[in-house]
């Protein structure tokens, strides 16, 4: 109605409004021009000139334009209401008191991106138990704790302490902070928005620690490649996690990471942005473009929370059914922080990792780093030279690795000369330690000892041995649970045994994921009834709680912390035509802990050779640490009814 | 001493000079900060056929305009969304100029309105009866600013305004010599930045405009209809019941009616909260005219009229 009259009345039609409603609305007094200053100056010749430009009465626009007043009110309104949002109101709660509304900052409410569908996908699997949530929140053990909330809390209170020390430079707090902010900006100038995936393989580089915190400060989710994955190993992850953005290096040995994952784009429909570190290549973008401030500071327009996603980590799982583990703030960072001081770790403290930034392991070094302030020293990648020239030159005082790195090292004779001084807490885990390796390290830590500490990627540090436990401790055990952890040993009904016996460790507490990520099976099968998360290892948990581990009842192997099923590896194996059957099975190694020892059943011709194996696997892909290192020949696999394997018969003849 | 045709309805002669300063002495005396008179050719050559001062009151013979203090100080320093509750303070002016009709009416004989500043339901949300702001700076109390031509003067900065039409004859004044918008700095900050501070931190980014080589305004350029939808929540009403209608099911009726937004709109509606129709007021909490001309601020107001107390005093 207008004026009491109906549209059909006053005679306008959507066409008339098509043709006029645009003019109508820029003649009222929606907007408004004016040239100078005519009406202050009485100069009514100009003013005149500048009517329309004033805002005009309905009445006058129906005498400019043609239509009768009834037909402009109407259709003025009509435009006018098609216009109006709803939302521009809360522009106002953003502003005032010191707070200026910045144009370049501003997105829209109705303009934020809502995260995609694989990213809600991401944020559903995280569902906890309540009651257990209220508790750790009533406890204080979660709070909001972000990797981005801890970096600026540091570069704030501490501008100037070293954040990052590497063999050629260091960065501030303050340094790595910018470096991070506009890291991340440039991510979100990408695209990658709130609960993204994007995928790393890097070493332990600053780029790569920029890089992991700049993901997380843009709100999105890491998942990490490991170094020495290649294309096969990549593709069902990049799939699986729906990673949109890869970064890596330009090269690594004859392995091109970029190239071979440029190749993979048409069969990866939401991977959009590969981004090289270190070097440029056609057809990505260099993370140094991204590193170069523009002078802008974009703040996130959603910053995230402790209940957000931000690692999405792959544990042994088969390439049909990988297991994706998604992790939180809310566990990861409450194991950390309640974890540094059981370590002893403060701001002043040291931190060096030999395990890659893409295990938890060498990611849990970040994260105490980060809960204390204290310093990263980066060792890009491990060697025994590497590590002991670390050790001396920039004076680490806790150190993170496995076994193997240290028997590598011991092997070598490396450590018997060196200044091991500053090491305060030498952290290993990976791997079960052998006592003697860890009796024979603290022996050389003249200010310092060892720690052994068990985790998993489903939980981060599970437990661990404190500074000032006996050695016999250290040496024989992986110590107590971490805080606001509990853990168990059950027998098969999953009834929990006394202290001293054996059977099969299960764990519950702050640092416990949910669930795997799209994958119901696993889900089903990883925990109990009443929320214990069945790690599948055996183990043994004495009087006092210390646990130690036993064995496995699943079939992973785990050569020198490096862990990997050795399904897909068996697959392509019976697909070798010399080879009938196939299966990996550890034997256990004095320096990496394990090594694959491959079971075949011969087929046809000549009986094959273990290097022709390893070459036919490396042409399919496989990476180097996970070929088979033995090769014993069967006349059959023992079998159960239903026709698989039973690999725990199978034995290596030496 | 009287003038000539300048009677009141009795009769009786009336000096228009002496009741001018009667008029707007009644004003400041009252709590206006500045008064005077437009000229009514000048309103009749630039206001538009129906919102000329006799199609309101057929025998009108003066315009008298009059503006209030804008905020207090301690206003610019709160957040917007609790300035868009309180921040408008022009009642006060229409409470003037309401006494001020009843006041000429007594003094003078001479009948008087105090004209309404609403808008005129014929013409939709972004039209005045009147303009208030026409007759304000025509009266030589404000002129118009980059920011979307809101009046500043530049000893009070931003006032609140309001008008009275009266029979009685009064001299008109003169429009403001020079136009104090923009400041200095503001010309700075334009042509370093190509955008005024107004401009720069408007949340609708609804203004825009030029400065001419000697630092005036050559250009304003004001999508009001932005800064409406950003201030003015009723326009959003109609919006959110149609949502509503259109709603596939009861849970998405419920959603769009009981969102938080919209809880909050329905509690403002209930309450009659200014929150549904007051500005943002951030051009104005960036302006340096609104906020620091010598007496915007009621602090140093009250210091110079106690400053200037203690001299008579001393004197
Ligand atoms: S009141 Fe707010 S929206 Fe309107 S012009 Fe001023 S700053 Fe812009
Ligand atoms: S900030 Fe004030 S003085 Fe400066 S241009 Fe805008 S309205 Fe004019």
């Amino acid at each position: 109605m207008t004026f009491g009259l109906s549209k059909d009345q006053i005679g306008v039609t959507e066409s008339q409004i098509d043709t006029f409603g645009e003019l109508i609305f820029q003649l009222s007094h929606n907007v408004q021009d004016r040239r100078g200053d005519p009406v202050r100056r009485k100069d009514f010749t100009d003013y005149e000139r500048q009517r329309a430009g004033f805002g005009m009465s309905d009445a006058e626009i129906a005498e400019r334009i043609g239509l009768s007043k009834a037909q402009v009110t109407a259709i003025r309104n009509i435009v006018e209401r098609r216009k109006v949002r709803t939302t521009t109101y809360y522009r106002l709660n953003e502003l005032g008191g010191g707070k200026r509304f910045r144009a370049d900052e501003f997105v829209a409410p109705e303009d934020r991106p809502a995260p995609s569908g694989k990213a809600l996908a991401l944020r559903t699997a995280l569902q906890f138990d309540p009651d257990r949530t209220r508790h750790y929140v009533g406890q204080c053990w979660w709070g909001n704790d972000t990797l981005g909330g801890w970096l600026q809390r540091h570069a704030g209170e501490r501008p100037d302490h070293e954040a990052v020390a590497w063999d050629g430079g260091t960065l501030s707090y303050a340094e790595l902070e910018k470096q991070v902010a506009t890291v991340a900006a440039g991510l979100r100038g990408l695209g990658i928005g709130s609960g993204d995936v994007v995928a790393v393989q890097l070493p332990n580089t600053a780029d790569c620690l920029v890089a992991y915190l700049a993901i997380a400060a843009a709100g999105a989710v890491m998942t990490t490649i490991y170094m020495p994955y290649r294309t096969d190993e990549i593709r069902p992850l990049l799939a699986h996690s729906g990673a949109r953005a890869f970064v890596c290096p330009p090269q690594l040995d004859d392995f091109s990471p970029p190239q071979a994952v440029l190749s993979l784009k048409d069969d990866l429909a939401l991977l959009e942005h590969v981004i090289t570190v270190g070097g440029a290549v056609d057809g990505c973008i260099a993370f140094d473009a991204l590193k170069s401030p523009d002078g802008k500071r974009t703040t996130a327009v959603d910053p995230p929370v402790a209940a957000d996603p931000f690692l999405l980590l792959y544990t042994s799982g088969t390439t049909a059914s990988p297991k994706g583990v998604p992790l939180n703030y809310h566990t990861m960072l409450s194991n950390a922080r309640l974890g540094a001081p059981e370590h002893g770790f403060t701001a002043n403290d040291r931190l060096l990792s030999a395990a890659p930034f893409g295990h938890l392991f060498g990611l849990y070094s970040i994260h105490l780093a980060l809960a204390v302030g204290a310093t990263m020293v980066l060792l890009p990648a491990f060697s025994p030279p590497g590590l002991v020239q670390t050790l001396t030159a920039l004076k680490p005082t806790g150190l993170f690795a496995a076994p193997a790195h240290i028997a590598a090292c011991l092997g070598m004779g490396l450590l018997d000369d060196a200044d091991l001084s500053s090491l305060k807490l030498a952290i290993l885990s990976g791997a079960q330690v052998p006592p003697d390796l860890a009796r024979a390290f603290d022996g050389m830590l003249p200010n310092g000892s060892v720690s052994q500490l068990w985790g998993m990627t489903e939980l981060q540090a599970g437990t661990y041995t404190r500074p000032g436990d006996s050695l016999d401790v250290v040496a024989g055990s992986a110590g107590r649970a971490s805080p606001g952890a509990e853990i168990r040993v059950v027998d098969e009904n999953n009834t929990p045994l006394p202290a001293g016996e054996e059977g099969e460790l299960q764990v519950r507490g702050v640092h416990l994921f949910s669930g795997y990520f799209d994958n119901p099976g696993a889900n089903a099968a990883a925990f109990t009834d009443d929320g214990w998360f069945r790690t599948g290892d055996l183990a043994v948990v004495d009087g006092q709680g210390n646990m130690t581990l036993t064995g496995r009842s699943k079939d992973i192997i785990n050569r020198g912390g490096v862990k990997f099923n050795p399904l897909d590896i068996e697959r392509l194996l019976d697909q070798h035509p010399r080879v009938a059957q196939s299966a990996i099975v550890p034997v256990p190694d004095d320096v990496l802990g394990e090594r694959a020892c491959v079971f075949v059943v011969p087929g046809e011709g000549d009986p094959v050779t273990l290097e022709e194996l390893c070459a036919y696997l490396l042409e399919n892909g496989i990476a180097k640490t996970k070929l088979p290192e033995r090769l014993e020949f069967i006349d059959a696999m023992p079998l159960t009814a239903t026709r698989k394997i039973i690999k725990g018969r199978l034995k290596p003849s030496r | 001493m009287a003038q000539a045709g300048a009677s009141g309805r009795r009769g009786q002669s009336i000096d228009p000079h002496e009741a001018k300063e009667a008029v707007l002495g009644y004003c400041l005396k009252k709590g206006a900060l500045a008064a005077g008179v437009a000229d009514l050719d000048a309103i009749n050559r630039i206001a538009p056929p129906g919102h000329r001062p006799a199609d309101l009151m057929p025998r009108v013979k003066s315009v008298i305009a009059l503006g209030v203090g804008g905020q207090t100080q301690g206003a610019w320093t709160v957040p917007a969304k609790a300035m868009a509750y309180f921040g408008s303070t022009e009642t006060r002016a229409y409470t003037v100029a309401y006494g001020l009709s009843f006041f000429i009416e007594n003094r003078f004989k001479a009948r008087s309105i105090y004209c309404p500043p609403d808008l005129d339901n014929e013409e939709g949300p972004r039209v005045p009866l009147q303009s208030l702001k026409l007759h304000a700076e025509l009266a030589g109390i404000g002129a118009r600013s980059l920011a979307g031509d809101i009046l500043l003067h530049p000893e009070f900065g931003y006032m609140y305004f309001a008008s009275v039409f009266t029979e009685l004859e009064l001299p008109p004044d003169e429009p403001m010599q020079t136009n104090p918008c923009p400041a200095p700095s503001c010309v700075d900050l334009f042509r370093k930045q190509g955008q005024t501070p107004c401009m720069k931190f408007c949340p609708a980014q609804c203004l825009s405009g030029d400065i001419d080589e000697h630092g005036q305004q050559a250009a304003m350029h004001y999508e009001m209809s932005k800064c409406a939808e950003l201030s003015e929540q009723y326009e959003a009403l109609p919006r959110i019941l149609s949502a509503a209608m259109a709603a596939e099911d009861a849970a998405a009726r419920e959603d769009v009616l009981s969102d938080v937004d919209n809880s909050m709109f329905w509690y403002k509606m209930s309450v009659g909260s200014g929150g549904l129709l007051a500005q943002c007021f951030e051009c104005m909490r960036v302006c340096p005219i609104a906020t620091r001309s010598p007496l915007a601020d009621p602090i140093r107001r009250a210091e110079a009229r106690e400053a200037a107390a203690n001299q008579d005093g001393t004197a």
